[in-house]
């Protein structure tokens, strides 16, 4: 009676809930609608419309993962270094947007950006010019830095306060400058988490139709909008899971890339 | 200096990331249905929101199998822990990496992946699938919490606590669990938060007329979000703020952050277990045993109505609800729930028609069906041969509405009209395939159910010229934008038409003259009912003329019943939104099922005009 046993139910909820699921989806994106063997889902990538998709959809997530990580690293930075950051309520400021529901948030950005929204008829009230990203990929990239910052914070937040003080210290008395200690120490020290945040940002910005659904005013097709409406709309599941698979290798490699940066899993979420 | 910089980064951070839910939260206050126009601040969307069982009942979903979820997952994933501590390196590293697939894969292919799965395996959509997704996407995040506690947890005391004869599992509750409770804390409240904010999972597993509040909210894009939803998500979060504070301020600097966000935690749960224990006892109150199951679009009646229908008849009504045609066919044709009446759009009443679905109605159960007018069920022949299985709930076309102030009055007359320079920027289309290729083949004078690739390809090209002109394409925000002055030009179906002038009357509608796609939504009661007196007498209740007055009113959609004839028979220009004349209704037509082929052709014509 070894205590490994315990991981049963787990080991088996795994097998079901991800490997089959995993392995049916291959299924369908390698087969045609008569059950019949073909590449042709996957070839599929290759045509111009699925490939300018995913093409765009790369972009608009590797903008939105760099734009993140820029508006986050100074806030973590600003949090560790102050009294609020460190008592965990910082924390749940950032997790508190997720109790209003992301659809509503996302739809929000709308009534917001909107050429008669709110931001604009302020703008036009002070005779300024308008803003003019809605329905565009700015609106989009906007609205994936929105939702997905926090993914970013509370990882690289949780890394840096690992870092004990007294290295820092250590540093400055040693006769560092602030910018020898930020790149050479703190940097450095929180590739962990940056490395988990950046895999938390992109994959799902790579993978979003909500968004673009919302906020690209129907314009702007990324490879999340193809696949999901190959399911509800076209009702085409082999050619969606065809795409699927293409989406899930992109996904897997950049895991690869990142996971090596971060082997402990210490930029944790949590 | 420098400190008044890093307030002002942290507090524009903040107003980027609670700008958004302000806005929600002073529309929730909104009198008007509009999300562009303030028009004072009213309590009525609360009041309505208390009074509507089906977000009652999606709110119920949404906690309980969240709660469920978080649950289970925090206890199948902290015993896997236990296992998993005492692994070889390599397993635990296999292991772990498994436990990332579902965290890092996206949300969509996981959804899809499990839709499938449950289906290839027999296994029919329903709350459990729901609740087992859930289970399967909070498992990682307990396991990423608990799993590095149990590393810093050091296993001396635990072997020192079983030498001094302790057994394993007192040993266990006495020195690990109190070292990796902080860890089973926080896998806990971040499953119980990501299910309960989680769409795109649910949206692909769910059953028939399972909602939760993301996929109400989803399913209410098709007659457009009441500000209902806006009041509810306000009250979950004020809630969850005023718990927070709370528990910040009265634990004090000595109690631990774990047992803050215990506290938090089991007041909310208190509070929301209260609520549902509340709500589903006011439900099974009212039963007497007699039960009519209704299965109807989201959003589709006054839901004051039912309460008048179970009060006049006794009978209680048991609601579910879809989004589409296509989503409610298999659960009828599979006889997976048995209904007593449904409501269904003209080409798929045909449909199950023709697939002996449908019971045939009995006239005599439905003595109100004389209120109907006889014009209207004269066209329902065309898909009911004889008017034998259905009876009309709503009616609509689509068609063009414009703002006088800056387009001239009647200069709009033709499809052909939106593809005009001079409107660049200025117009809203539908966002839909077959909606938006209807504009274009009527405006080529094609039918609009056509299977030539020929003529879809050109419709196609079309649209694709069209597309700088187009300042969005959307179903459901093509009123507020032309109410909020982002457009002049919006393409809509009849029903938004009388409730937008409302708000804004220099606003015109004009229905096209090459025509135009119509729609008629039916009652029908299904072959499997197993209370098909029930059934009709629902029916009945919704022909009735105050009840249709009352649908007509919460709706504003169009309702062939002479009552509402007469209720807007002085108002010229609402029957020529809502009824318009023979000689215009006969160049429209009505969507038609097309087959996957021609499906297909659709599908790839419209990726190549998106793309």
């Amino acid at each position: 009676m070894s205590r490994k046993f315990l991981s049963t139910p787990y080991l088996l909820w795994i097998a079901c809930g991800t490997i089959v699921p995993l392995l049916v989806i291959a299924y369908y994106g390698l087969t045609d609608r008569s059950g019949a063997f073909t590449a042709a889902n996957i070839k599929a990538i290759f045509s111009a419309d699925h490939a300018q998709a995913l093409g765009l959809s790369l972009l608009l997530a590797f903008i939105s993962t760099v734009i993140c990580f820029l508006l986050a690293y100074p806030l973590a930075l600003i949090l560790r270094n102050s009294k609020i950051g460190r008592n965990g309520f910082m924390v749940f400021i950032f997790i508190l947007p997720m109790w209003m529901n992301f659809l509503l948030r996302t739809m929000a950005w709308q009534v917001i950006l909107e050429k008669g929204g709110i931001i604009n008829t302020m703008l036009t009230a002070m005779h300024l010019p308008p803003l003019e990203i809605i329905n565009t990929p700015a609106a989009i990239v906007l609205g994936m830095v929105y939702d997905f910052l926090p993914f970013m914070v509370l990882p690289i937040f949780n890394t840096l306060m690992k870092i004990d003080d007294n290295i820092i210290e250590a540093a400055y008395d040693l006769g560092a400058t602030k910018k020898n200690v930020l790149f050479d120490i703190l940097l450095p020290l929180s590739i962990p988490g940056i490395a988990s945040g950046v895999t938390m940002v992109f994959v799902p910005a790579l993978t979003t139709f909500v968004i673009s659904n919302m906020l690209g005013g129907g314009k702007i097709l990324l490879i999340g909008n193809i696949i999901e409406q190959e399911f509800t709309t076209s009702s085409n599941w082999n050619l969606g899971s065809g795409l699927s698979l293409v989406m899930m290798i992109f996904i897997i490699l950049s895991m690869a890339m990142l996971g090596k940066l971060d082997k402990d899993g210490e930029g944790s979420l949590i | 200096m420098k400190k008044f910089t890093k307030i002002l980064y942290l507090v524009l951070i903040m107003l980027f990331l609670y700008l958004p839910i302000g806005t929600l939260m002073v529309l929730s206050f909104n009198e008007s249905k509009a999300m562009s126009v303030w028009s004072g601040f009213s309590l009525k969307w609360y009041k309505e929101m208390f009074s509507n069982s089906m977000i009652m009942e999606a709110v119920w979903n949404t906690f309980t199998i969240a709660l469920i979820a978080a649950a289970a997952a925090t206890l199948i994933g902290t015993v896997a822990c236990i296992g998993i501590s005492v692994m070889k390196k390599n397993s635990q590293n296999t292991i772990m990496a498994l436990t990332n697939i579902p965290m890092l894969n996206a949300d969509i292919v996981t959804g899809i992946s499990l839709m499938m799965t449950f289906l290839v395996f027999g296994i029919s959509l329903s709350r459990g699938t729901v609740l087992l997704s859930h289970i399967t996407f909070c498992l990682p995040y307990v396991i990423l919490s608990v799993m590095p506690k149990f590393k810093q947890a050091t296993r001396i005391t635990y072997e020192a606590a079983l030498d001094l004869g302790a057994s394993p599992v007192y040993a266990f509750i006495k020195v690990v669990l109190p070292e990796i409770r902080p860890g089973i804390v926080s896998g806990f409240l971040l499953s119980f938060t990501m299910s309960v904010d989680d769409f795109v999972i649910t949206h692909f597993t769910r059953g028939a007329g399972i909602n939760t509040i993301s996929t109400l909210i989803y399913s209410q894009v098709k007659v457009g979000i009441r500000p209902t939803l806006f009041a509810l998500s306000t009250l979950i979060f004020v809630t969850v703020l005023v718990l927070l504070i709370a528990s910040n301020l009265s634990s004090g600097e000595s109690k631990s952050k774990g047992k803050k966000v215990v506290s938090v935690v089991t007041t909310s749960m208190v509070i929301l277990l209260l609520g549902g224990v509340m709500f589903a006892s006011g439900i099974t109150t009212k039963s007497t045993g007699d039960e009519v199951h209704v299965y109807c679009f989201g959003d589709y009646i006054d839901p004051e109505l039912i309460d008048e229908f179970e009060e006049e008849t006794g009978v209680k009504v048991i609601m579910d609800t879809f989004d589409t045609n296509e989503e409610m066919y298999p659960v009828i044709k599979n006889e997976s729930v048995n209904y007593d009446v449904i409501c269904a759009s003209d080409y798929m009443i045909e449909k199950l028609a023709g697939e002996g679905l449908l019971a045939e109605l009995n006239r005599e159960n439905i003595p109100n069906y004389s209120n109907l007018m006889e014009e209207y069920m004269a066209a329902s022949e065309s898909f009911d041969k004889g008017n034998k299985y259905a009876v009309p709930h709503t009616i609509g076309t689509l068609g063009i509405i414009y703002n006088t102030n800056t387009v001239k009055e009647g200069e709009i007359t033709s499809w052909n009209d939106l593809w005009k320079k001079k409107y660049e920027q200025r117009i809203v289309m539908p966002d839909s395939v077959r909606d938006t290729f209807a504009i274009a083949l009527k405006a080529k004078g094609y039918s609009l159910n056509t299977t030539d690739e020929a003529e879809v390809k050109e419709a196609a090209d079309y649209l694709i010229q069209q597309k700088p002109l187009v300042y969005k394409y959307a179903n459901d925000s093509a009123r507020d934008l032309i109410l909020g002055g982002s457009v002049d030009i919006a393409v809509v179906w009849s029903g938004e038409v009388l409730y937008t002038q409302e708000e804004n009357p220099d606003l015109s509608f004009v229905l096209p003259q090459e025509g135009s796609e119509q729609f008629t939504d039916c009652w029908a009661v299904p072959a499997s009912a197993s209370n098909k007196k029930n059934g009709e007498l629902w029916i009945n209740f919704m022909l009735k003329k105050s009840s249709a007055e009352k649908n007509y009113e919460y709706l504003t959609y169009s309702i062939p019943n002479k009552a509402v004839y007469d209720y807007v028979s002085d108002d010229e220009n609402a029957m020529n939104v809502l009824f318009p004349e023979a000689s215009v209704l006969e160049k429209c037509e009505a969507l038609k099922n097309l087959g996957s082929e021609a499906d297909d052709m659709y599908s790839v014509q419209w990726k190549k005009f998106k793309s």
